[in-house]
């Protein structure tokens, strides 16, 4: 059995400014990690940090979906977790764009509370710099 | 992944719901002798006894004789392995998350 686990955010920036910050290597690795990413369909990328106690700091991925300036998915591999991630990007009007994630295949209710968790947190602390 | 030398993944003990009720049990006593634990549960004292032995095999319980009875006493500190893992997901979420708004801010601001 496999977990979904499925989040929203809103970003003020263009539909455009999003789809760069989230397919350019050198902005992903402002956000995600270093990286060697391509949006083409079928490209295998690797997502790299420095290991910790808990994780070899490796993510392996292959691209799935790219539809330009609205969709993309790839395969996110890390241990014995191997994921989909599709992003979903919307312009709301009024300079605000909504970013949807939906990851399939967490494996377990750990894996995804703790996922949940972070992101859930993390909307209070958006809200609280948007608001500055 | 860490380095331990449990005969038992302490994941793999904490997947079943009897056991997990079992270190609650435990985590509410300071010991408890196995006739106690069993008449928490609709199973055999065999059944519980198995239980008690993976939990025991990945360090989560200690067991004592007390003159013919065995006492059990839990050892919470397997479950940090827990705790740390989960503790990575939120936090590459969360860091990631507010990363990239702060990069659409930068972007907006040049």
């Amino acid at each position: 059995m496999s977990l979904t686990l499925n989040l929203d955010f809103q970003y003020t920036t263009t539909v455009e400014k999003l789809w760069t910050a989230i397919t350019d290597p050198s902005k992903l690795a402002k956000w995600v990690m270093e990286n060697n990413f391509k949006p083409e369909v079928g490209y295998q990328f690797q997502f790299r940090q420095k290991p910790t106690e808990y994780w070899d700091g490796i993510v392996e991925g292959e691209v799935l979906i790219v539809d330009e300036p609205n969709k993309l998915s790839y395969t996110w591999g890390t241990g014995a977790e191997k994921h989909t991630v599709v992003w979903t990007l919307q312009d709301l009007g009024d300079g605000k764009v909504n970013l949807h994630l939906e990851q399939t295949g967490i494996s377990n209710p750990q894996a995804l509370n703790g996922a949940k968790y972070g992101w859930t947190s993390m909307g209070g602390e958006l809200e609280k710099l948007l608001a500055q | 992944m860490s380095d331990n030398h449990q005969l038992r993944d302490v994941f793999d003990a904490i997947a079943d719901p009897t056991r997990r009720r079992l270190i609650q049990l435990l985590s509410e006593a300071e010991e408890l002798p196995l006739h106690e634990l069993t008449s928490q549960f609709e199973m055999g004292r065999t059944a519980v006894s198995k239980h008690l032995t993976i939990l025991k095999e990945a360090g989560l319980i200690i067991d004592r004789k007390v003159g013919r009875e065995t006492r059990f006493k839990l050892n919470a500190a397997p479950l940090q392995e827990i705790q740390d893992w989960v503790g990575f997901y939120s936090k590459f979420w969360s860091t990631n998350m507010l990363r990239l708004n702060q990069l659409l801010l930068e972007e907006e601001e040049e």
